[in-house]
């Protein structure tokens, strides 16, 4: 692997930012425009202690990193879709660059814009609302690292299935976080879901992280149960994914899509 | 390559395809629009996996030392265009470190010149013409001095002036040592240009040596034609 080609990939998203706005607002306009909306709304909801204050942090937690782990998975996938909109693979896959320094480089690339845009969002949640969410944010770190992992996963298997059924399955780089976020509770706890669908929810990372996160800011310190559920089976969604993308990679190599893509 | 195979579901691509290229030749690949001419140039860039057959450039096996064949490689294609919002400059870099250039500005700014689009340094790929995005794929082509140089339809859109310049650079890379596969639709070019040509027709090679060579098994001997291109013309296998 090479720090020089994948420094590339960086160059070539950090050129692409700087002319398309999109990625700016992708990636800092709406977490911080949701945060505004929900600062409104709790603020509205603990006049008259209708509601608690540890669960406006439940709440505006649950919704920063939700759009950490969405606009992380959808980045991904959305990085490379990019790349056959402009009809730039046959480009990069005839240089030296290798589709593991391609994936690096991506994933470095969103994981910066997702960091900012997390942080611009608490730094707007700090400012409405003197809660206690920076504060608890080194005890969140490892439920962060869990969501980041985990939307890489997802953003990997996303970015095979487009190698295997070209862009005619790009919905699901907007679309797949959508279907997993009722399992994934975050605002609510998983003993809120109906009893079919807990063994479903508790076999997602997210739900872990959320779980943990609301433990977290309730002064429950860290979970460790859900720590190591969590970070077990990211390693195992992680293992599948990546083991899922090489065989899709190569079949799309015999199949000749690699080179008719769009 | 070496017998070279390849299939799309019931559609024969490549069919036992065998063809060399040698230092500071310039090859030929010629054929009717489905013969497998883009086929043969992304199976050679290791883009699309052979069924069977083997490949060796540099003396290696592009199955087992990919990276370092593709940089000693590059290609301009038709197919391949490079991200639209991004200025010349921007796009010419990127590859420039993908490549692993030094001094890349003073490179690149030689190969603008060489094609005379200095001026559209700041440009995006987006406000440029067909024939100056052509230019730019060139460049990008010519950034790593590439040994084997793979292009498909160069001078496809490109007025007689600029075509005719393009030509006498990939001349110039043959007579430094470079080997190049070049397709075209135009015959006279290939005449010109090749040192030898490949035949290519339903997959397969029809004719391969000299353009002389091929004309002749083109018609068999039988019939006194102007040139090679002529004689594919009257044929059918390449258009005007």
């Amino acid at each position: 692997m090479m720090l020089r080609r994948i420094a590339a990939v960086l160059l070539r998203h950090a050129y692409e930012t700087r002319h398309n706005l999109d990625r700016l607002t992708d990636a800092i306009y709406w977490p911080v425009l949701d945060v505004i909306m929900w600062v409104f709304f709790t603020s509205y909801l603990r006049q008259g202690d209708r509601l608690h204050a540890s669960a406006t942090n439940i709440l505006l937690g649950g919704l920063i990193l939700w759009g950490l782990f969405r606009s992380f998975q959808r980045d991904l996938a959305v990085g490379f879709l990019a790349e056959i909109w402009s009809r730039n693979i046959v480009n990069l896959f005839a240089s030296p660059l290798t589709v593991t320094e391609y994936i690096v480089g991506l994933v470095v690339v969103n994981f910066i814009k997702a960091a900012i845009g997390m942080l611009c969002a608490i730094g707007v949640a700090r400012l409405g609302w003197s809660g206690s969410l920076l504060n608890a944010l080194p005890s969140m770190l490892p439920f962060i690292a869990i969501l980041v992992l985990f939307a890489l996963a997802v953003g990997v298997a996303v970015t095979g299935l487009i190698f295997r059924y070209t862009t005619r399955v790009q919905t699901l780089a907007y679309g797949i976080a959508g279907l997993l976020m009722p399992l994934s509770c975050v605002f609510y706890p998983v003993a809120a879901l109906p009893g079919m669908l807990r063994p479903l929810a508790l076999a997602l990372p997210t739900t872990h992280a959320f779980e943990g996160m609301r433990q977290v800011l309730s002064g429950g310190g860290v979970s460790m149960l859900h720590l190591w559920s969590g970070l077990g089976l990211t390693g195992i969604y992680f293992a599948l994914a990546v083991k899922s993308f090489r065989t899709v990679y190569e079949a799309a190599r015999r199949r000749g899509h690699l080179v008719k893509l769009d | 390559m070496k017998h070279l195979t390849k299939r799309f579901g019931r559609v024969v691509a490549v069919s036992d395809v065998s063809l060399d290229v040698r230092t500071g030749e310039i090859l030929g690949v010629v054929g009717p629009n489905g013969a497998g001419k883009s086929t043969v140039l992304h199976i050679l860039l290791g883009l699309i996996t052979p069924d069977s057959g083997t490949i060796r450039i540099f003396g290696r096996s592009l199955e087992h030392d990919r990276q370092a064949i593709l940089s000693r490689m590059n290609i301009a294609s038709p197919y391949a265009a490079l991200p639209p919002r991004l200025t010349v400059q921007e796009n010419l870099s990127i590859y420039a470190m993908m490549y692993g250039i030094d001094r890349p500005r003073r490179k690149i700014a030689a190969l603008l010149e060489t094609m005379d689009i200095e001026s559209l340094r700041h440009s995006a790929i987006s406000r440029l013409s067909s024939g100056q995005i052509v230019r730019v794929n060139l460049c990008k082509a010519l950034l790593n001095d590439p040994e084997l140089l793979l292009l498909d339809e160069p001078t496809a859109y490109l007025d007689t002036e600029i075509a005719d310049r393009i030509r006498q650079i990939v001349i110039g890379r043959r007579n430094s040592g470079a080997a190049v596969v070049y397709t075209s639709h135009n015959m006279a070019e290939i005449e010109t240009m090749c040192d030898r040509v490949v035949l290519l027709r339903a997959g397969q090679v029809a004719a391969t040596g000299t353009p002389i060579e091929v004309t002749n098994s083109v018609l068999g001997g039988q019939r006194q034609v102007a040139s090679p291109a002529e004689a594919m013309l009257r044929v059918g296998w390449v258009s005007r």
